[in-house]
């Protein structure tokens, strides 16, 4: 690419930035002032060019503050479970990917359908800020390892749009709406076919590897527990991981203990896990989160049939369901 | 070295011919605990490695048992329970299935020989079965030796 053309890139996507920044707020404030909802999750500018936080605002004079650009990474699902026990309607922007956390928590009953509005938004794939060399100075970043791998670029559900997004529960569809172009551009979903590549070369690996592999990993987690937090699945109301009386990881966070957390974080989420990959952009200590993740789905493909989570809210989950023929290799 | 792991190894630091593997296993009270019964009552002669731990379901069983289990030193571990269509509550085993399956393939992704974890059908006739199944696991982890991996490290 010429810097001409990348140029003309960058204007196009900041026009079309202020264009959806706009629809968000026109969108939001009008949802809040007419108290159809009573508050609002969304995007607001960050205090660095290549930080776009989530925010939750109540009121329409708020609306102002919301922005979307290709740092709006956070899927905000997982923060409407503040909202569980409440009756109050609550909206939230969703890209592709997050959408499939609302399924998830309708699924799990964590919150009521009817009390939600969802906003998809169209999706130009989110800039990878690890990558950022001068603070000061935006510049053009490689997208995130998750946005090359995406499968579900146009939300699976919605009650309203900005930016004429289509939403279908379609997987690998091409991204549309005022940002297709760009996610094309910029290679949204183009290493689709990657995504069980890390898997791959950890199952290569001798036994004894991959212990020492995953030991590695284990001896670096400083169980912040971000990658729990963060994520739609992990919706427990008490999470064994903070429970101290019933001890059943000691606090010390020792390769072993860790690998007792990481080995039943994955498990608690097999089948369920929508594959946002947040967990894995959270950890500040870059532990390859996913490949877990992703060894349960590809083995979970293999077992029990083709599924991916968070798509029908009608499809039972594969390991709460059963088939009196399902494979067998205990005996 | 712990004074536990002391006693695997002898003085030439070889592995100890007289070391016998600890496993743990999780065995639903309705057949697997009746054909462990059965077994001692019918004196069948099986190694004492096994420690069972009684659920009220196979299903009851989950991950972490097991995982807590290495932890705390086993070299294997067994989760057993009814047969497919025989399960007390009707349906819990074939979701023991379904997560077991599943689980023992992580394991191995960890890096755990899947010969450490596994699970069996064993109904409360089955004490001739109950009895091999043992045997037979007691000399593949024997074989295989202690285990470390994901061992506490107090
Ligand atoms: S986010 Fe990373 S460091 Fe924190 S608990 Fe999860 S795996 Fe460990
Ligand atoms: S486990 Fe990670 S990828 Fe899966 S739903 Fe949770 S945060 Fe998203």
């Amino acid at each position: 690419m010429s810097d001409n053309m990348r140029n003309n890139v960058r204007d196009n996507m900041g026009h079309m930035n202020n264009q959806l920044t706009q629809e968000m707020r026109d969108l939001a404030r009008e949802l809040l002032a007419s108290g159809e909802v009573k508050g609002l999750f969304g995007w607001t500018k960050g205090s660095r060019w290549y930080l776009t936080p989530p925010v939750f605002i109540t009121k329409p004079e708020e609306a102002d503050r919301l922005c979307y650009d290709e740092f709006a990474v956070n899927n905000l699902t997982g923060l409407l479970l503040d909202f569980r026990d409440s009756q109050d309607k609550i909206a939230v922007f969703v890209k592709g990917c997050d959408s499939r956390g609302i399924v998830r928590l309708v699924q799990d009953n964590q919150l009521k359908r009817e009390n939600i509005v969802v906003i998809g938004v169209p999706c130009p794939g989110m800039g990878d800020k690890g990558a950022v060399t001068d603070h000061r100075q935006a510049q053009e970043l490689p997208l995130l390892a998750k946005c090359l791998e995406c499968r579900y670029p146009n939300p699976v559900l919605a009650d309203r749009t900005i930016g004429a997004v289509t939403v279908t529960t379609e997987p690998s569809a091409a991204p549309s709406g005022a940002t297709a172009e760009a996610a094309k551009g910029r290679g949204v979903g183009s290493k689709e076919a990657d995504r069980f590549a890390q898997v791959e070369a950890i199952e290569k690996m001798s036994p004894d590897e991959r212990y020492a592999f995953w030991q590695a990993q284990n001896k670096k987690c400083i169980r912040c527990y971000a990658c729990r937090n963060i994520c739609p699945a992990c919706n427990c109301r008490e999470c064994i991981f903070d429970s101290d009386k019933k001890n059943w990881v000691n606090k010390a966070a020792t390769p072993t203990d860790n690998a007792f957390f990481g080995i039943t974080r994955a498990m608690h989420v097999a089948g369920r896990c929508v594959e946002c990959g947040e967990c894995e952009r959270v950890c500040p200590m870059d532990i390859p989160i996913m490949a877990m993740n992703r060894k349960l789905i590809g083995d979970l493909n293999e077992l029990f049939g083709p599924y991916d989570a968070g798509v029908k809210a009608d499809e039972k989950p594969p390991l709460g369901a059963f088939k009196l023929d399902d494979p067998e290799e205990f005996m | 070295m712990s004074a536990v792991d002391e006693k695997k190894v002898n003085a030439a630091g070889q592995p100890d011919p007289n070391w016998e593997p600890n496993i743990v296993g999780f065995a639903c009270n309705w057949c697997t605990y009746a054909g462990a019964d059965l077994a001692g009552l019918s004196r069948m002669q099986y190694p004492p490695n096994v420690k069972l731990i009684r659920v009220p379901c196979s299903g009851r069983a989950n991950p972490q048992f097991v995982l807590r289990a290495f932890q705390k030193g086993a070299d294997g571990v067994l989760v057993a329970g009814c047969h497919p269509g025989d399960c007390h509550y009707a349906t819990g085993n074939y979701f023991t299935r379904r997560r077991f399956l599943l689980f023992q393939r992580l394991l191995e992704f960890s890096g755990i020989d899947p010969r450490r974890f596994q699970a069996r059908w064993i109904s409360g006739a089955e004490a001739p079965k109950f009895r091999d199944v043992v045997t037979q696991m007691a000399e593949e982890v024997k074989a295989l030796g202690p285990n470390r991996k994901l061992r506490e490290e107090l």
